[in-house]
């Protein structure tokens, strides 16, 4: 169980030292990168996880493993980590490093969802869209939901924007039952 | 009880002057006229100092006898019927103590019978009010109830008209959604999301 406080503490230190030694986006890949591998390697994470594996055990193998892969800097998080029986909170410390990272550059993460995949023209209007919306520099993510029947929808942050078919269905559905109950 | 003693001093008087009178003729019988010729009188005998004498010795015998026999004789008579009287006395006493006893049981008996009936007309009272309210409550419990079942089929017909509408929302939205997605090809979503694109703005969301 990952422990939102934690993970944000030791974002913050890694985030404001890679910040020092201008490694912002290469700690970012490589915490990407170990994310990764504990999401698509079941073998890698029970190794991780495991509490029968002595902490020392665990500082060789994962030293072996990434000491000429990733930055000193990402290599000192995990020894860190994993004295501290941290482990379980590399997701969380992702995360909060990504939030960092984008806050100091003034970008926002935007979620693209429609039905099909849209053309590379249309990916760009949105993105630009977006970028006059926020006033930021736009990290987009395309989702393609069938489900959604046609049109797009953005997220980002607290923010929908629903332009999506089956949205529009909901709405219609909604302000249908809120018209009929009220008129009952 | 000064009579009895009057009556028993004159007694004594009289004895003593009868044994004092006796013992004068029995002396005067036995030697006075003890040399006296008897007579005889229309053919009895008669010996005059013997007479005399007898008279004397009647007269001392008639006392003591009194004394000594009839008085005990009649204080027993009288004790007895006193005695008597006083048993006759207590039973007339206990036969009137007898009567107030069942003159006053009597009233008493009345007395309770009439409180007893009072209780039961109370408790009649009592029971028939008990029954108006009683009835009362059941009534009033009942109404309250047919009230409740009657919000009750309301809420329930109103909840069945709800679902109902909202079943026909669903209906309809859902054969909306088809014919939507029988008619929503590459070339109209392009045309969706670029009329988003040009429309879109940020509100509240």
């Amino acid at each position: 169980m990952t422990d939102t406080s934690v993970a944000k503490r030791y974002a913050q230190a890694l985030f404001t030292t890679a910040k020092r030694h201008d490694v912002i986006a290469s700690v970012e890949d490589d915490l990407a990168a170990i994310a990764n591998l504990l999401k698509n390697d079941a073998a890698f994470r029970d190794f991780l996880f495991s509490p029968k594996v002595s902490r020392d055990e665990k500082v060789q193998i994962i030293d072996k493993l990434f000491s000429d892969r990733v930055t000193i800097l990402t290599m000192y998080l995990l020894r860190l980590l994993l004295t501290k029986r941290r482990e379980t909170e590399i997701e969380g410390i992702r995360e909060e490093y990504e939030a960092l990272r984008r806050g100091h550059a003034k970008a926002v993460l935007v979620t693209f969802s429609s039905a099909e995949e849209l053309p590379d023209d249309q990916r760009k209007k949105l993105v630009e869209k977006t970028k006059k919306l926020t006033g930021r520099v736009v990290e987009p993510v395309f989702l393609v939901e069938p489900m959604l029947m046609g049109g797009v929808k953005i997220e980002y942050e607290d923010v929908l924007l629903d332009g999506t078919v089956r949205g529009n269905l909901e709405k219609l559905r909604e302000r249908l039952r809120y018209d009929l109950f009220k008129n009952a | 009880m000064k009579r009895i003693r009057s009556k028993q001093a004159g007694s004594a008087t009289t004895t003593t002057i009868a044994v004092v009178a006796g013992l004068i003729l029995l002396v005067v019988g036995g030697t006075v006229l003890k040399d006296v010729q008897p007579q005889v009188l229309q053919g009895v005998d008669l010996n005059l100092g013997l007479t005399v004498a007898n008279i004397g010795v009647m007269l001392i015998a008639i006392p003591v006898l009194l004394k000594l026999f009839i008085a005990p004789l009649t204080e027993s008579i009288h004790q007895r019927t006193a005695s008597l009287e006083a048993t006759f006395t207590e039973a007339e006493n206990l036969k009137k103590e007898m009567a107030e006893l069942r003159t006053s049981y009597e009233a008493r008996l009345a007395q309770t019978e009439a409180e007893a009936r009072e209780q039961i007309q109370a408790q009649i009272r009592e029971a028939q009010s008990l029954r108006s309210t009683l009835m009362a409550e059941a009534s009033a419990r009942a109404d309250e109830l047919v009230k409740k079942a009657e919000i009750e089929i309301e809420a329930e017909k109103a909840r069945a008209l709800a679902e109902i509408r909202s079943h026909v929302v669903d209906l309809t939205l859902n054969a909306t959604e088809r014919l939507i997605g029988q008619n929503v090809d590459t070339k109209t979503n392009r045309k969706l999301v670029d009329e988003f694109i040009d429309n879109v703005a940020v509100t509240n969301a």
